[in-house]
């Protein structure tokens, strides 16, 4: 079982005046075949945390660890943009992150590329697909690693709400059927509450303010009541924490 | 009356767009050249001035050997001098470019080395090709050396500015991408760092390539006694125009032939990549957005007024 935890992590950029608080004494931890958004407004450091989970930054004090079963755990990672080689193909793209270019690989790319629907794109280049294709490939790269952990950052905010919606009942779906642990970072809460068990909420400065549980059936139908109840009542705590004014 | 919007173009239009095309106005440039040679010609002394027709006879008969000139000991016509010339060009370009992308790559990645050199191919940079050919000659002589080390000189500075231009601009997120997914550091090298280097590479490559023969054919004026320069001399000093237009038409014709036969096939196998608006994007609307280099440009690239002040790197948090 995959497990992520951050304990008392403090990250701060540039010295004296300049100085800027991104993340304040975060505690957090996820265990298991769960979905958890991280909700927040712009500057809340939401990104930050990902980044130094991801390893691209180092925190300024506390610690961050992300076991599978007492090993260090295999990150996967979905960006904002699509990130992809521009000069290599789809397949080439997913076999650039695999340990080998095995004829085993081969077929487990193929088989997440067939997953979002782009299984007889491989030899397309990423300029020769749409924008909604392109995320789909980055997508399917971070599956293809078969990580224990998948970090999202904001993947679907660049698309237009059609493909947006299609994309994100497809992650769904994976996810159900591939059982990872799933961090998205997002400050759509339609969208948190759409997709995933449980809500962690900051504010600015870094600061994380609440935690919530959403027991709702998967999937979950945005227009339906109780997701639409559910959501109302995420932002209602995003009223009550003052969240919105500041 | 109102002209409806959005209409197919109209018939009668088809006749003046071929003449206004820019395949008619590529195809007449020539044709306009000739004429106002003539104009030249028939307006000076004629005695001085060749027409075209007398070039091509010139050429012509310096292609078939039928001229009776023979130049020197060494390289006694067009093929001698033209492969000599050609030799040191090719030795000093491949020069440059080695050393320039080594330069050039060295200066991109770390900041020292590029505060070390870069004052230096600045001055070199602006030297002016005719100095370093002049003090060249002077300190060695009548041999290869003063040649080859001019085209070196000139085109060399071109390689590294644009290689260092490209390593500074491999893209970022790229490369914390790659180092996310824990690619080893010679994988990132060699599929994200040297790809993206690719057009800078190219564009320096042909800078030196151009810049290199100019200072070759300087070079060869004041420092050889063999070569296309020192030719193109021999017909000034014998006061004949022809020979001397003659000759630098040679060299022409073998640029752009080169440029046509192995600069544009490997640019376009380099290149093969780069996206054509495709079908997809022109019916999503979704232009992107296409640097000039040909990248995609990430779109969290463009809107780059959200970075947070004060903070290193680059933040997302949007």
């Amino acid at each position: 079982m995959a497990e992520i935890k951050v304990e008392d992590l403090h990250k701060e950029f540039g010295i004296g005046e300049d100085r800027v608080v991104a993340l304040e004494n975060v505690n957090l931890d996820v265990k298991g075949h769960v979905f958890v958004s991280i909700v927040g407004p712009s500057g809340c450091g939401k990104s930050t945390l990902l980044n130094i989970l991801s390893g691209i930054e180092t925190p300024s004090s506390g610690k961050v660890t992300i076991t599978q079963d007492n090993r260090d755990a295999e990150p996967g990672y979905v960006f904002q943009a699509a990130r992809l080689l521009p000069w290599r193909t789809v397949m080439d793209n997913l076999l650039f992150v695999q340990h080998d270019r095995s004829e085993e690989s081969r077929q487990r790319c193929q088989r997440y590329l067939d997953m979002v629907q782009l299984g007889d794109k491989i030899d397309k280049y990423p300029g020769e697909l749409s924008g909604g294709m392109q995320q789909r490939v980055g997508i399917a790269r971070a599956f293809s690693i078969e990580p224990d952990v998948l970090f999202m950052d904001e993947p679907f905010s660049h698309l237009d709400a059609i493909t947006a919606r299609a994309l994100r009942r497809e992650l769904h779906e994976m996810w159900r059927q591939t059982k990872k642990t799933v961090l998205f970072v997002t400050h759509d809460v339609g969208e948190a509450v759409e997709l995933s068990n449980r809500i962690v909420v900051f504010a600015k400065g870094g600061k994380l303010k609440d935690d919530v549980q959403i027991d709702l059936p998967f999937p979950r139908d945005p227009s339906d009541d109780e997701v639409a109840v559910a959501k109302a009542q995420v932002l209602r705590k995003f009223e009550e924490l003052d969240l919105i004014a500041s | 009356m109102a002209t409806p919007v959005g209409s197919a173009p109209m018939q009668g239009s088809r006749l003046r767009r071929a003449f206004t095309s820019p395949v008619t106005a590529r195809i007449l440039f020539p044709f306009a050249v000739i004429a106002v040679w003539y104009l030249i010609y028939y307006t000076i002394d004629s005695r001085i001035f060749p027409t075209p027709v007398e070039v091509l006879e010139f050429m012509w008969e310096e292609i078939t050997l039928t001229s009776g000139v023979r130049y020197s000991s060494v390289a006694t016509n067009l093929y001698g001098q033209f492969g000599i010339s050609i030799l040191r060009l090719t030795a000093g370009f491949l020069i440059a470019t080695t050393i320039g992308t080594l330069l050039g790559l060295a200066m991109g990645l770390w900041k020292s080395v590029d505060a070390f050199f870069h004052d230096w191919v600045m001055a070199i940079l602006a030297m002016p090709a005719l100095v370093w050919a002049l003090a060249l000659s002077i300190i060695f002589g009548f041999g290869h050396t003063a040649p080859v080390l001019t085209v070196i000189l000139a085109g060399v500075p071109f390689v590294i500015v644009n290689v260092r231009e490209g390593v500074r601009n491999t893209p970022k997120e790229l490369i914390d991408m790659a180092k996310s997914f824990e690619v080893p550091q010679e994988k990132i090298t060699r599929h994200v760092l040297l790809p993206s280097l690719m057009p800078f590479f190219f564009a320096g490559m042909r800078y030196a390539y151009s810049i290199g023969w100019k200072g070759l054919v300087i070079a060869e004026v004041f420092g050889s006694q063999v070569g296309m320069g020192w030719t193109i001399k021999f017909w000034y000093d014998a006061h004949r125009a022809k020979g001397v237009i003659g000759y630098a038409l040679f060299f022409i014709i073998f640029a752009v032939t080169l440029e046509k036969v192995v600069f544009d096939p490997l640019a376009r196998r380099t290149f093969k990549w780069r996206p054509a608006l495709n079908a997809y994007q022109l019916a999503e609307g979704d232009f992107g957005a296409v640097s000039q280099e040909g990248f995609l440009l990430e779109e969290d690239e463009i809107d780059q007024d959200i970075e947070v002040t004060g903070m290193e790197g680059r933040s997302h948090d949007g």
